[in-house]
């Protein structure tokens, strides 16, 4: 209380009146007698003067007396090991023949090792020839013994640096010439000499299997490489944009390409599926008491004459052999439901579930299309409503999926015309029209402006 | 029941080759109070109820059917051990009422049904009036067949010991031979029309892709001729 009285700079008041102050009235009274009697002096700072005087009028101590290790910092330890010496001590380099000395920091326990780097200074052994050597073997063309000889020395005194080596040669004495013929002379100088001569040169043959092999530099492909490196690097920005706009015109025709074949493809499964005439006589409607595993044979002997058929049909299904394999789908071959259950018990409904592979879009228009024939999509379950159902259900499946097939050879057959007319200027192609009465009655049409549908007699003799 | 000794869970095991079939109606009336009730604002009685289709007494082989009922109801989940299996409530909405019938033998696994309760005239089958009348009856119904495929020996039993419900006539609202054989002649028909339009789909896909090859034919015939300089992007 007193503190906040002298934040405020209140005068503290002489005595407060509250429970406390009226049951121990005395004994608070004298408390604050004392405290009054040390009056802090007018410009000193509270804290400080809290430091003189606190209310027990004890000296604040001389001595710092928090000795404990709670809050002193210790010392930081980096390491687990003892700190090791370093000292700046000269030395020399192996490597280096003029015997300089320098110096540098190194540990003290390393003091008698020699510099480390020394063993990356590698030399490479020249191979060397006598003249009547070259006279016998390395004559050549193109190359003089003094050019030959120059060649060499360079190559002793850069280390096999062909780039260096090329800068440094001698082009007043000698011709300029590339980095690939200095390469090639001196491969060529270091393949016949490891052959005439007995003692290996290091650097150029190596020993597989205990027999020689020399190193072949292979210049012409050498030149072939740079000069395409080259050509990609000069290339301006237009060439590299066109390349890039011909790429993705590449993928897009391939994607299309690939596109066309599955069609392709689904088309064929489609047409031997259809063809397989799995529609058996609708007169047996009524005896309905078959059994339960006739839908299964059906379907493997569909799956069978299909495989039958695409041999037959070998021109567009050798495109693609992997597909015709997994042919027997549910988008391809109507709908294919499930057999019944072993046993125990179920409720008619449930045959007439959609299997799981049937798609949202096929259900959505396989109900559709029961819809507009005034069909309920649940009807009454009996044995025979089930079964006609699933079946119905399945051909509708089939009739959608041909639909859209005839739909996408229509647009195809529209694509070969259009390529004919261009080829062929003037001429057209006829579609039979019976085709296309199948997409105009899709789409508004465009395209049956365009068709020739004189002279062909069964113009409109599609209802479908 | 005294011969349930005799058919225990593990004695006979299933009948090979049997198959029952135990039709059944389930579904709901409704009927309207004329108005909204002032204490909770229902404004239908409804009676959902599950019924052999035969007159025959379903607890012979069913132990009880339970009824699940929106969970806005106390204590939604009833079970009726006994026929009839049918419940009466009030309420105001619809919902999916999840039926399901556990019969005596625990071999056999319970089956689902699912209805939806109807308490309003759908506006397309009543026409005009969308108005609900009162007192009349809605009923809301289907047809379902239990199918008891190598039932368990006491389950077998059980079924065929099935006695009459009634003596006199049992009927149900809606006539269901007549809609068996209505609906079954309309999808025979549609199949029929639908079995002709895929043949000529057939063919018409038949001449499409002869007529495909054909035109590949005339391009490649004038590629050939008219030398390879041609852009196919086709």
């Amino acid at each position: 209380m007193a503190d906040i009285l002298d934040i405020l700079e209140l005068e503290q008041p002489a005595s407060e009146i509250s429970r406390d102050s009226i049951i121990h009235g005395d004994k608070v009274k004298k408390k604050y007698v004392t405290a009054k009697a040390v009056k802090r002096p007018e410009g000193m700072h509270r804290e400080v003067f809290a430091l003189l005087y606190n209310d027990n009028k004890d000296l604040p101590p001389l001595l710092p007396t928090d000795t404990g290790k709670a809050y002193k910092q210790t010392k930081a330890k980096l390491g687990m090991r003892k700190v090791r010496k370093w000292v700046w001590a000269p030395f020399t380099n192996p490597a280096r023949t003029d015997n300089a000395v320098f110096h540098h920091w190194k540990r003290a326990a390393d003091e008698a090792k020699e510099y480390p780097f020394a063993q990356f200074n590698k030399q490479v052994t020249i191979p060397s020839y006598s003249e009547s050597e070259y006279n016998q073997y390395l004559k050549s063309e193109d190359w003089s013994q003094a050019e030959t000889d120059h060649l060499m020395d360079l190559c002793q005194r850069f280390d096999l640096r062909f780039i260096v080596i090329h800068d440094r040669w001698d082009r007043a004495a000698f011709r300029d010439r590339s980095v690939e013929d200095l390469k090639e002379r001196y491969y060529g100088i270091c393949a016949t000499l490891s052959k005439v001569k007995t003692n290996p040169w290091s650097n150029t043959v190596t020993m597989v299997n205990g027999e020689k092999r020399i190193y072949h530099y292979d210049a012409e492909h050498e030149r072939k490489r740079k000069e395409q490196l080259r050509r990609l690097f000069d290339r301006t920005q237009d060439q590299i944009d066109e390349e890039q706009m011909l790429i993705t015109e590449l993928k897009k025709i391939e994607a299309r390409k690939r596109e066309r074949e599955r069609k392709t493809q689904d088309l064929q499964k489609l047409i031997s599926r259809a063809d397989s005439g799995n529609l058996p006589p609708i007169s047996q409607v009524n005896n309905n008491n078959e059994g339960t595993s006739t839908p299964s044979n059906t379907a493997s002997s569909i799956a069978r004459r299909h495989d039958r058929k695409l041999h037959k049909k070998k021109l567009t299904a050798q495109q693609r052999p992997v597909r015709t394999v997994e042919s027997v789908t549910v988008e391809w071959s109507g709908i294919k439901f499930p057999e019944a259950r072993g046993t125990g018990v179920w409720l008619r409904s449930q045959r007439m579930k959609l299997p799981p592979g049937v798609g949202q879009r096929k259900t959505k228009a396989i109900e559709q299309e029961l819809r507009l024939m005034n069909i309920d999509i649940a009807p009454t379950p009996t044995e025979a409503i089930c079964k006609h159902f699933n079946e119905l259900r399945s051909d509708l499946a089939l009739a959608l999926d041909l639909k859209n097939a005839l739909a996408s050879c229509e647009f195809e057959l529209q694509a070969l015309r259009h390529q004919y007319e261009a080829l062929n200027p003037g001429k057209t192609l006829t579609i039979p029209p019976s085709i296309c009465n199948m997409v105009a009655d899709n789409e508004t049409k465009p395209v049956g402006e365009i068709i020739d549908v004189v002279g062909s007699p069964s113009a409109h003799n599609t209802t479908i | 029941m005294s011969l349930q000794t005799d058919f225990g869970p593990d004695s006979g095991g299933r009948v090979k080759g049997l198959v029952i079939v135990k039709p059944i109606v389930f579904g709901n009336i409704a009927r309207y109070f004329g108005k909204k009730r002032e204490e909770d604002g229902h404004t239908h009685q409804w009676t959902v109820y599950v019924k052999p289709y035969a007159n025959e007494d379903m607890s012979a082989y069913v132990k009880k059917i339970h009824f699940k009922l929106h969970e806005s109801y106390a204590n939604p989940n009833r079970i009726l051990t006994k026929p009839p299996y049918e419940l009466t409530e009030t309420g105001w909405g619809e919902f999916e009422i999840v039926i399901k019938i556990y019969f005596h033998d625990p071999n056999e696994r319970p089956v689902t049904l699912y209805h939806i309760l109807k308490l309003f005239q759908s506006p397309a089958t009543e026409g005009a009036s969308a108005q609900p009348t009162v007192g009349r009856n809605l009923v809301s119904e289907s047809y379902e067949e239990i199918v008891f495929q190598e039932p368990t020996q006491l389950m077998q039993h059980l079924l065929n010991s099935v006695k009459p419900v009634t003596n006199g006539p049992w009927t149900h609202d809606t006539d269901f031979e007549d809609k068996k054989d209505k609906t079954l002649q309309k999808i025979v028909a549609a199949q029929t029309k639908v079995r002709t339009e895929i043949s000529d789909l057939k063919d018409k896909l038949h001449l499409a892709k002869e007529t495909i090859s054909k035109f590949k034919d005339e391009i490649a015939k004038l590629q050939n001729s008219g030398g390879g300089s041609m852009l196919t992007g086709i």
